[in-house]
């Protein structure tokens, strides 16, 4: 029978589990975000600099492609943690960029159309709120990190053989690992912005902002102090040293491993409190 | 049957303020598809309790459950048979009405294809149905109205908390509106929780009140009940000779007092119907002028509970038969 002939009929059948409610928000947001032109162009070009890394580990594992060079060239395009340390690099300002772009409408609407106390009268906690809004990122941004980065070992271990494999795993899960601690940081950091600001443009700006001005102060507080603990305020150098730790490739000079991994801890905790005090479904004034 | 609602001495504090003090009561019976009425003057706590009923507030001292799950432990389980429609807009403008309602019927635990069909078959249901594909920003305030009330019932909640449903609306939206309401507790069985400031609308749908003031609930009743008590107090007035008429009214076990001029106001007893009083005035050949219920309204109750009104016209009344030696 048609629906509009049916009339309503109160839903009286099995619910879902938690996980299958969680996993609505992102279907929804992943689907909205995909109808914007500008999100699945930075997505395209975001995918430029992993093609080019595929067609160097062709190129690195086929020199004989190549006559005429010496032993030099075979050095220079070794594939080894420096490699995967550059390509993450260059796919992390690729991620802020995305982050920016389509983080800010996942939170500051909601904010915008007061639609949070829908959300939390509804069997969902502002964790799950939280976690599901997370999701939309670390499923946008893994396609343009970890994923790519993956097939790229991959990739290079079968060209290379089992014997560079089992002698170089450890590039491989410092790669997931690594890029998976930045998707965590760039994804609160976007979600924060988003509750901070009600505005998505502002709320983008902010995303960029956090990362070009925080890097900016960190050189002025070594400069003006003399000192290099200021890099610990940077997010992106503190990333690259633990990276750089993770993937086993020389580490910049500065504060150490653990000082960096405080300073990431400290960052998360700091825009996880921002989004706890935001996220609520009335406001109280005190 | 649990009540809908049971409040065991409920304390709840926003700061250092303590915004409910100790409220206990119990309304609604589960299954029974009541509304409830909830009133009270700005600030009264109203708008906190329904928070606090659906987990947004933790209580600093006692406890609320709602159909027999505790609000601050089992917030999963109250919220899963609850539907909210807040006061203020809420929703997401640049999303169309069909994938709003899908996604808070799949956020309230309907499988996809169920979250779709239902938030097609509400939308027809609020009158909605030829607008479901438009962006809710676009909505004027009636249909966003509609729009909430969809939300808050896609997934058939046994409990439906309406704050302020018929703010904005026309007249005609408004008595669409209380129809809806009307309906969902009649032919859904559906329990309701109507928080308003319009008497009139509480009066026309529901079943029970309650009247809070300054935390603290002054004034709970059956509104069936109070009717049917209205019933009893009747205002008469004849023309004729109504000399006999007080021993006519001993006689049929009724009481009244003569105000002069032909005007009576009696007191029935409880199972008595008024047909009574028009079968003794064709005996005693008296023309009857007026006949009517002295009856309290809610607006009166209402005032009475909030401290503007010292007593309710009907209590007026019983006192004054009372101090003429009535029943």
């Amino acid at each position: 029978m048609a629906v509009y002939k049916r009339g309503y009929q109160r839903y009286q059948g099995p619910l879902t589990g938690r996980f299958a409610r969680l996993m609505a928000m992102p279907r929804f947001a992943w689907e909205r975000l995909l109808q914007q032109r500008l999100v699945v162009i930075m997505l395209c070009l975001s995918m430029l600099w992993p093609l080019l890394c595929m067609g160097f580990v062709y190129l690195a594992n086929h020199l004989d492609l190549i006559p005429g060079m010496g032993g030099g060239l075979e050095k220079m395009v070794s594939i080894n943690a420096k490699f995967f340390v550059v390509f993450m690099n260059i796919q992390a300002i690729f991620t802020v960029i995305l982050a920016a772009m389509a983080g800010p409408g996942l939170i500051a609407p909601d904010l915008a159309n007061n639609a949070l106390p829908l959300y939390f009268s509804r069997p969902m906690t502002r964790v799950d709120y939280v976690l599901a809004r997370m999701m939309v990122l670390a499923g946008l941004l893994s396609m343009v990190t970890w994923a790519p980065g993956v097939v790229l070992f991959t990739m290079q271990s079968s060209m290379a053989g089992w014997g560079w494999f089992t002698g170089n795993w450890r590039l491989g899960a410092g790669l997931v690992a690594g890029f998976l601690l930045w998707i965590l940081v760039v994804s609160l950091v976007a979600m924060a912005s988003s509750a901070y600001v009600k505005w998505r443009i502002i709320a983008g700006a902010l995303v960029l902002g956090f990362f070009f001005i925080l890097a900016g102060v960190a050189e002025m507080v070594n400069a003006v102090f003399r000192v290099d603990w200021g890099s610990l305020l940077n997010p992106s150098r503190s990333m690259y040293h633990i990276w750089c730790r993770l993937l086993g490739a020389e580490l910049p000079e500065g504060p150490g491993t653990w000082e960096y991994a405080s300073a990431i801890a400290a960052l998360v905790v700091l825009l996880l409190v921002v989004l706890e005090r935001k996220l609520r479904p009335v406001e109280v004034i005190k | 049957m649990p009540s809908v609602i049971e409040l065991d001495n409920l304390r709840v504090q926003l700061g250092r303020r303590e915004i409910l003090k100790g409220i206990s009561c119990r309304l609604g019976v589960s299954g029974a598809g009541k509304a409830i009425g909830l009133l009270g003057p700005n600030g009264a706590g109203k708008s906190t309790l329904i928070q606090t009923l659906l987990g947004f507030h933790m209580p600093v001292g006692g406890r609320a459950r709602v159909l027999g799950f505790d609000c601050h432990r089992q917030p999963r389980q109250v919220r899963s048979c609850i539907g909210y429609m807040p006061e203020t807009d809420s929703f997401i403008a640049n999303m169309t009405a069909v994938s709003f309602l899908r996604l808070m019927g799949q956020i309230s635990g309907l499988p996809a294809e169920t979250a779709l069909e239902k938030a097609h078959e509400v939308l027809f249901h609020v009158g909605l149905g030829e607008a479901r594909y438009r962006q809710l920003g676009t909505y004027s305030l009636g249909m966003k109205q509609m729009a909430k009330l969809a939300q808050a019932i896609v997934h058939g909640p046994e409990l439906v908390i309406l704050d302020e449903p018929t703010n904005g609306l026309d007249p005609a939206a408004r008595q669409r509106m209380l129809k809806l309401v009307r309906e969902m507790k009649e032919e859904h069985g559906m329990n309701v929780v109507l928080c308003s400031h319009l008497l009139g609308d509480v009066e026309e749908v529901c079943d029970e009140v309650v009247i809070m003031k300054d935390g603290q609930v002054v004034h709970q009743s059956n509104l069936e009940e109070e009717r049917r008590s209205n019933r009893r107090f009747v205002e008469l007035e004849v023309m004729g000779d109504d000399s006999r008429l007080g021993e006519g009214l001993a006689r049929i076990g009724a009481d009244g007092v003569a105000e002069g001029e032909g005007r009576w106001r009696i007191v029935l007893q409880p199972e008595m119907e008024v047909a009574v009083l028009w079968k003794l005035a064709a005996e005693q050949d008296l023309l009857v002028r007026k006949l009517t219920h002295r009856r309290d309204s809610l607006e009166e109750i209402f005032l009475k509970a909030v401290g503007h009104l010292r007593q309710t016209p009907g209590e007026a009344a019983r006192e004054e038969v009372a101090a003429n030696g009535g029943l």
